[in-house]
């Protein structure tokens, strides 16, 4: 039940994670994966599939830099509808955790 | 497990796909093993983060076949969409398929009743003016159209239980994602 329950809670917050990474600043995959599987516990491979979920939802475009080291890095950027959904999702986080936290304070 | 084993495993598996669609998503996990190599890690560790590829591939694989289903709705995204659910390989979904395989059939049955009911009513309606039994020409052209609008009605019916069955074996087969389930949308 507990790993149910982890699975719900990440599968809400991943998206919301990837929209919060690249709102401070464009980014490739393998960094934000980094990220996510330091912060929350995310398997690595999970990133690809996800961010390919939200560029074909218009979430995010990609375009090519030269790296120093190896081929060209991938990186992703938020397009508008992106920014609109993350202060959207983000607002609508707050308001839940804050609930949570309310009850949760309740019970103590 | 070597990067070169890996990517193999995952391009096997996504066999299927359109061939633009293999190269991006080979091209990712490619560019991960890059990075990773880069950042002074060795192939297996990065292999086993990522986790099983044959795995990976047959999920990416079912999600694209219940998405096509959902933007597509003809018979040929519904069989695909079937044979998606069945790819996943889970074990309950083969122990439901002998169920699956015969509630299908009678559907597929009643489906071809209808169709001859169907062209039988219209057979009916069309030899009318040349039936001299009781009731008369007008009692066969009555029962002729009857028969023919009755049988469009269970052909209607049996359409709209079908979508409904591939709707809930969608639904069932995304129960069993694991490497993809904090991914797709509910």
């Amino acid at each position: 039940m507990a790993e149910t329950i982890q699975v719900q809670l990440k599968k809400g917050v991943l998206e919301l994670c990837v929209l919060a990474l690249l709102s401070q600043h464009d980014s490739y995959a393998y960094e934000i994966a980094n990220r996510l599987a330091e912060g929350i516990d995310m398997g690595e491979g999970t990133i690809y599939p996800l961010m390919r979920r939200m560029q074909s939802d218009g979430l995010v475009d990609t375009y090519l830099v030269e790296s120093s080291s190896g081929p060209p890095r991938k990186y992703y950027r938020l397009t508008q509808a992106g920014k609109t959904s993350f202060i959207a999702q983000k607002a609508e986080w707050a308001a839940f955790a804050n609930a949570v936290a309310a009850i949760l304070g309740d019970a103590e | 497990m070597t990067r070169q084993a890996f990517l193999a495993r995952l391009r096997e598996g996504l066999r299927g796909l359109s061939p633009q669609t293999i190269e991006d998503i080979v091209s990712d996990y490619e560019a991960h093993f890059a990075e990773g190599a880069a950042a002074g890690r060795t192939e297996a560790e990065v292999a086993a983060a990522l986790g099983d590829p044959g795995r990976l591939a047959r999920e990416v694989r079912a999600e694209a076949g219940l998405k096509n289903w959902e933007e597509n709705r003809n018979p040929s995204a519904a069989a695909g969409a079937v044979f998606a659910v069945l790819g996943l390989g889970a074990i309950d979904i083969l122990i439901l398929l002998p169920v699956l395989m015969a509630v299908g059939g009678a559907l597929f049955g009643t489906f071809i009743a209808a169709v001859a009911c169907f062209f039988a009513g219209g057979a009916m309606f069309g030899s009318s003016p040349f039936y001299h039994g009781p009731g008369g020409v007008w009692a066969m052209v009555l029962a002729g159209l009857g028969m023919m609008a009755g049988s469009a009605a269970v052909a209607a019916v049996l359409s709209l239980i079908c979508i409904g069955l591939v709707n809930a074996l969608v639904w069932y087969g995304r129960l069993h994602f694991r490497l993809l389930k904090p991914v797709i949308e509910t």
